[in-house]
């Protein structure tokens, strides 16, 4: 999968609320086509603010984020919409129509697609996340917190955004539960060549989807690398209160029975371990 | 040790909904262990959270079969309130429970509801904020403070009642990783001190497996399995098969097993697998 066209540029970024409570820092970050990214850091830490600034629902305040091509200064919000889309956290913030379908349309509507084209991309994005037919005229807040995460997902592809970002997409859900959103998503990467960027505090997770790794620490990125890498970086890991994954933990502490430090998943662990003998 | 909750035969279906949330539940629990609850959502841990500190059948409508005995009378012989003196739970939504202007005064209200006096009161407080280290935050408003400081407070608001059972219902699933140890920190306290049977519903079981005695698996409604910490994650495929995930180093040991590469009981912790690898491999244990 190509993994190479750069389409957000941010450059020196600052972000500071109205009440003069400083977010961000000093941001520089590149984001490419078709990457699977994975935003940690402790609640507080500023992953939701860079969200936010990153799909132009808040401006920086110093420095610049260019989408695209677009300023997200100059961009509109349609123009924003259809670069970047956010997923919130609880997808009750989100979900405000009476029915999936128009909750689904909600976003085409109102930037004044056709109707014909707005039924096109809703169908499309109810196929895309697998919601059963039944749902379609049903009201978002009778379907299980998977469901409506993934109406809430459903009504951000609807705007076709080359970039989506998940806040939180496993929180409160159980393993198997988790493991469908993340493959889901993994989907939506690989098949359907999006960006994904998901902000997330579960580390297994992260060690075994995200390719690169953003890690954030009181408003600044601490580390930005390939997954493995930032997972061994000691230093780091300690001053943004974050824990590898307990495999990767694993590896770490019998590193002198000879496996390397940035192993991720369990596969690649029993894998090293095949290879030792 | 006693039997603190028994639970024979039972089974609970809510009046509006076919199917019984839970059925054929039988479990016993001793005094003073610590258990971990574990299952998929909407498999009805929490609806025996429910049944055991009497919430069912007292404030819902339903049929129940069976009986469940705490401290070796039925939940129903109870007097209204007095069973929730001896069980308490903490929920994932500390909210909820929130009635007062500041965190001392949150801690303090229901020591004052059951009537205790000024010196016994001040003793509690003490030793609670103390434990779940409160003391920065008990002038602030509990609508003012983080998630997981919130779900301190209600910990702490039901352990000063000093309930024989804590029962606490996915407390850390709305919180982040520090908060979350924080959290089990206060709970491994608690076991090392005091002498209360906890009950703890989880999904995250990377802190939970180091502190359980004992682990129970709730699957459609009912006990699938239910043992020993260290026996319970021995039977890897199962858990598996419920959709349980096992932390990290369990996997890995469970699928050395499944290649036939390993026999022996699953190392639950990173460094007891550190160890184990080392024994194995023939390297020299560093920490010896």
């Amino acid at each position: 999968m190509a993994e190479n066209e750069l389409y957000i540029e941010v450059r020196d970024v600052d972000f500071v609320y109205p009440d003069g409570t400083q977010a961000l820092t000093e941001i520089n970050l590149e984001i490419r086509k078709g990457e699977m990214i994975a935003l940690i850091g402790q609640n507080g830490s500023g992953k939701t603010t860079l969200s936010k600034n990153l799909n132009g629902l808040y401006k920086p305040t110093r420095g610049e984020i260019i989408v695209d091509g677009l300023n997200s200064k100059k961009g509109s919000i349609t123009q924003m919409v259809r670069r970047v889309g956010y997923v919130f956290q609880n997808p009750d913030h989100q979900l405000f129509n009476n029915n999936c379908w128009d909750e689904i349309a909600y976003g085409p509507r109102n930037i004044q697609l056709p109707e014909e084209e707005v039924k096109e991309r809703v169908e499309e994005a109810i196929r895309v996340v697998g919601l059963p037919d039944s749902y379609r005229q049903e009201h978002p807040f009778f379907l299980s917190k998977g469901l409506r995460q993934r109406v809430a997902i459903a009504s951000i592809l609807a705007l076709r955004p080359q970039v989506i970002i998940v806040d939180e997409p496993t929180t409160g859900q159980d393993a198997r539960q988790s493991l469908e959103i993340m493959d889901f998503l993994k989907r939506l990467n690989e098949e359907l060549d999006h960006t994904v960027i998901i902000i997330t505090h579960d580390m297994p997770i992260v060690g075994q989807y995200a390719r690169r790794v953003i890690a954030m620490g009181q408003g600044r990125v601490m580390a930005d690398g390939p997954t493995a890498e930032v997972f061994t970086q000691a230093d780091v890991l300690e001053q943004t209160f974050l824990k590898p994954p307990q495999i990767t933990q694993l590896a770490q502490a019998a590193g002198d029975v000879g496996f390397k430090a940035g192993i991720l998943t369990v596969e690649e662990m029993v894998q090293a371990y095949e290879n030792l003998n | 040790m006693s039997k603190i909750i028994e639970i024979k035969d039972y089974s609970w279906k809510y009046i509006n909904t076919r199917n019984p949330a839970i059925h054929d539940i039988n479990l016993e629990i001793e005094e003073g262990s610590f258990i971990g609850v574990i299952g998929p959502n909407g498999a009805g841990k929490t609806t025996l959270a429910y049944s055991i500190n009497g919430l069912i059948p007292g404030q819902y409508n339903g049929v129940k079969k069976g009986t469940v005995n705490v401290f070796g009378k039925e939940v129903e012989a109870y007097d209204t309130g007095s069973l929730q003196k001896l069980v308490g739970v903490v929920f994932s939504d500390p909210e909820a429970q929130f009635t007062a202007m500041t965190v001392e005064d949150e801690l303090v209200f229901g020591l004052e509801n059951i009537g205790l006096n000024l010196a016994e009161i001040q003793k509690r407080l003490d030793w609670v904020v103390e434990l779940t280290e409160l003391e920065p935050l008990l002038e602030k408003p509990p609508y003012e403070i983080s998630g997981g400081q919130k779900q301190r407070v209600a910990l702490a608001a039901v352990l000063a009642m000093m309930p024989k059972i804590l029962i606490l219902d996915e407390p850390t699933s709305m919180l982040d990783p520090v908060s979350r140890s924080r959290i089990f920190k206060v709970l491994a306290r608690l076991k090392e001190e005091q002498n209360n049977t906890v009950i703890v519903i989880e999904h995250s079981l990377e802190n939970l497996v180091p502190l359980a005695d004992r682990m129970v698996l709730i699957s459609e409604g009912t006990v699938a399995l239910d043992d020993n910490t260290r026996d319970f994650f021995q039977k890897g495929d199962l858990l598996l098969d419920a959709g349980i995930y096992p932390p990290g180093v369990i996997r890995f040991f469970h699928e050395l097993h499944r290649k036939g590469e390993y026999s022996g009981d699953y190392p639950l912790t990173v460094k007891g697998g550190a160890k184990q690898l080392r024994v194995m491999k023939g390297v020299r244990d560093k920490d010896q």
